[in-house]
């Protein structure tokens, strides 16, 4: 049997502590070349800590980094030539244009990618002359993106790369994003936003107050856990509590829009029985939705605390 | 990071940096309209000088220098950090140093365009003369303004935000401006904050950048001045570089205020050093006469480093006996009392043409050199009572490029020339010792 492809991320027993606070606890994950991989979590659970100390913005306490073969923490300036990132919360000078701000990250790269070829492929086009400050928190993030792309990276690392754009610019982004996997490259990201997640990393791994509590493909981790499929159902006249009850399968039944939502066990056996209570005549079907588990869910069973959706920004 | 792939990625950062500092109206205005006005007010306030401010253009450039090293470097340090610019930069795969090499590079030139600015419009509105030495001029602009630099650094690694860039400059600026020889001139300060002055690197920068303009010797014996401004922005430099953060988020907790101290302790190793050496005499305004001399201002003239009597240089014999100069020395006791030099209507310049005897026989090596000393100084007494002669001797120590001093005196028997300028240096070192000598702090063997 062959042996496996080296990982162009591997992180082993990372940690980081800042004063009494453990920001990263033991965090360990590879990421295959050519792989999405995403970190998610709450604000606090490590994500950009463990981002920063990959990228050697911060020295780990313990634990090794190596990126696209290269020890990170021994020959910092060697990784970084293999690495493109984009911070959160970065910004440039207000006088600075695109074209010069590429120019100059540019310079500083043996073999780096074309700035106009840039220019086009993350839409700056049209305001790849002006200056930073008049530049939309779009175009921004956009220009952050084609800086993380100047070197022609082996590793992209993109520390919550659409939070705060409106869903068409997140989906220009997400479109951008999967074209440098379709090219070759790794991605490590981190992220706020669950459909991004399931959208575009191939695996997941959920921070969580600083260690990292899951690691799995969306699906599987969807299949994995714990959450059941929910029925929401309306009749005319509505089912009865003791009818809902003796439904075969059902858990946790809830009053719910004038019907129910129901939890089951086996959605299969649930939708017979209530098949054939239909059957029977007494009640005329309304309204009926299967909700499969989600990522919330898993997230939710995970950490015992539910998502909070990201508040999104004008383009 | 290969050098050949650095050293022109570091230039185009320079070059852009530069670029994008001539587009904002803020730093054109803080940076050039600003060193304009400044000009412009020392005109306004020093119009009867001729040539027009020629004296005070240390002043002028030191206040520019100062102001874009320790306001306009820090200023846009922090203003980057505070936006995440040197984030961004640090996931260059170059070391960070480079890039702050450049920032301060890029600020040596933006300086030296202000600096230029000055001397142009102070030649082209008052006639200005430009620097009698523009080499060393060159020179003192470099070093000074390294020497902030280093302040401006530490300025930046301490300053959490640019409010406190601003509050943390002027604890530099005011002090230096106000009590530190910058703004105000140092001889219009009383003796006290002249002392301070010495602890702050502003009255070396004025004192080695005026030198440039108008003092025929230029930079020598400047060299305590040029040490002083190395050691302060050595130290403030190195714990600016150990200190410089690169992340806004980050504070500095213990390290900011051992790196504070460093700095500043070597501030006070240079005022120390300057006290122990001599350095911190009084100056006087321009125009005084040893009448003014006060007793306050003698009181503070100290006598430390003065060459010994027997040494090569400034020797001086003990008392003769008896109060009798020996029979080698007789006639020119006798000719110096009629010397005409030494009998002026002006006291004050007939002592320096006296101590210019000393000083001629001290450089000419002549055998009687200590014994001629001796004679001038009883000569001295003799002539004035001891009040007038401590004003005049203070006065030409304080005072040591006033007057006229003689490079040779044939109706002593003094013929050969010497140069005037080292007869000028040695008589103010008989001066201090004549005076130690009156006051009872240096005493005769």
């Amino acid at each position: 049997m062959p042996a496996p492809p080296p990982a162009a991320v591997s992180v082993r027993g990372l940690a980081k502590r800042y004063g009494p606070v453990e920001a990263v606890r033991g965090v360990s994950f590879d990421v295959a070349a050519g792989e999405i991989f995403g970190l998610l979590g709450p604000n606090g659970a490590g994500k950009t800590t463990t981002l920063e100390c990959i990228l050697g913005l911060r020295r780990p306490d313990a634990g090794t980094i190596a990126l696209a073969g290269v020890d990170a923490l021994a020959q910092p300036d060697r990784a970084k030539e293999r690495v493109g990132a984009q911070l959160q919360d970065a910004a440039l000078q207000d006088q600075i244009t695109p074209r010069q701000a590429l120019r100059l990250f540019a310079g500083f790269y043996r073999a780096p990618a074309g700035v106009d070829e840039l220019i086009d492929r993350f839409a700056l086009a049209a305001r790849a002359d002006a200056p930073f400050a008049a530049l939309s928190s779009g175009q921004r993030r956009r220009l952050f993106l084609a800086l993380a792309f100047v070197n022609r990276p082996q590793v992209v690392v993109l520390d919550e790369p659409t939070a705060g754009l409106d869903p068409q610019a997140r989906r220009r982004l997400h479109q951008i994003i999967a074209g440098g996997r379709a090219a070759g490259q790794t991605v490590l990201l981190s992220t706020h936003d669950l459909g991004e997640a399931r959208a575009l990393c191939d695996r997941i791994g959920i921070l969580d107050g600083g260690r990292l509590i899951a690691v799995a493909r969306p699906a599987d981790l969807v299949a994995g856990g714990s959450a059941r499929p929910r029925i929401a159902v309306r009749t005319a006249p509505p089912l009865t509590a003791a009818q809902v009850a003796a439904l075969p399968g059902v858990v946790d039944p809830r009053p719910h829009e004038d019907g129910w939502l129901l939890g089951t066990a086996d959605a299969s056996r649930t939708i017979a029985g209530l098949a054939r209570l239909l059957e029977a005549g007494a009640h005329a079907l309304v309204d009926l939705q299967i909700e499969r588990p989600s990522l919330e869910d898993v997230y939710l069973e995970l950490t015992g605390r539910a998502w909070a959706a990201p508040e999104p920004e004008d383009e | 990071m290969d050098t050949r792939l650095l050293l022109p990625a570091v230039l185009r950062y320079c070059l852009l940096t530069l670029r994008l500092n001539f587009r904002s109206r803020q730093a054109l205005a803080y940076g050039y309209l600003m060193p304009v006005f400044f000009l412009l007010a020392f005109a306004s306030v020093f119009r009867s000088d001729t040539p027009l401010l020629l004296p005070q253009m240390g002043q002028i450039l030191a206040i520019t220098i100062l102001g874009g090293a320790c306001f306009g470097l820090p200023t846009a340090m922090v203003a980057e950090r505070e936006r995440g610019v040197w984030r961004r930069y640090r996931l260059l795969p170059v070391g960070t140093g480079a890039l702050v090499a450049g920032a301060l590079a890029v600020r040596v030139v933006i300086i030296a365009g202000a600096v230029a600015l000055q001397v142009l419009l102070a030649r082209l509105i008052y006639g200005t003369p430009f620097p009698l030495h523009p080499v060393q001029a060159a020179g003192a602009f470099l070093l000074v303004t390294a020497s902030f630099l280093g302040l401006g650094l530490l300025v930046a690694a301490l300053a959490d935000d640019v409010p406190a860039v601003q509050g943390l400059g002027q604890c530099l600026f005011l002090p230096m401006i106000l009590i530190g020889g910058v703004g105000v001139p140092l001889a219009a300060l009383p003796l006290w904050a002249q002392r301070i002055a010495g602890f702050m690197p502003g009255r070396y920068a004025v004192d080695v950048l005026q030198r440039c303009f108008n003092d025929s010797r230029g930079l020598a014996g400047a060299g305590f001045g040029l040490a002083a401004l190395v050691v302060i922005g050595a130290a403030a430099g190195l714990a600016g570089a150990a200190l410089l953060r690169w992340d806004a988020g980050r504070r500095l907790g213990r390290s900011g205020r051992t790196g504070l101290a460093a700095a500043l302790g070597s501030w006070l190793a240079v005022g120390v050093a300057a006290a122990l050496t001599g350095h911190l005499q009084p100056v006087l305004p321009y125009d005084t006469a040893y009448e003014d001399i006060t007793e306050a201002q003698i009181a503070a003239i100290t006598y430390d480093g003065l060459p010994g009597d027997n040494e090569l240089v400034t020797r001086l014999a003990p008392p003769f006996p008896n109060g009798r100069a020996p029979a080698t020395l007789a006639e020119f006791v006798y000719r110096i009392r009629d010397w005409p030099p030494g009998d002026l209507d002006d006291p004050g310049q007939s002592v320096r043409n006296l101590l210019s005897a000393a000083g001629i026989a001290d450089l000419r090596a002549d055998p009687r050199e200590a014994e001629i000393a001796r004679a001038i100084f009883d000569e001295l007494q003799r002539r004035y009572p001891p009040g007038q002669l401590r004003r005049i001797l203070a006065w030409i120590i304080l005072r040591p490029d006033d007057g006229t001093a003689l490079g040779y005196a044939p109706e002593l028997g003094l013929p050969l020339h010497a140069p005037v300028r080292l007869v000028r240096e040695r008589s103010v070192l008989y001066a201090q010792k004549f005076l130690g000598r009156l006051l009872g702090k240096i005493r005769d063997p």
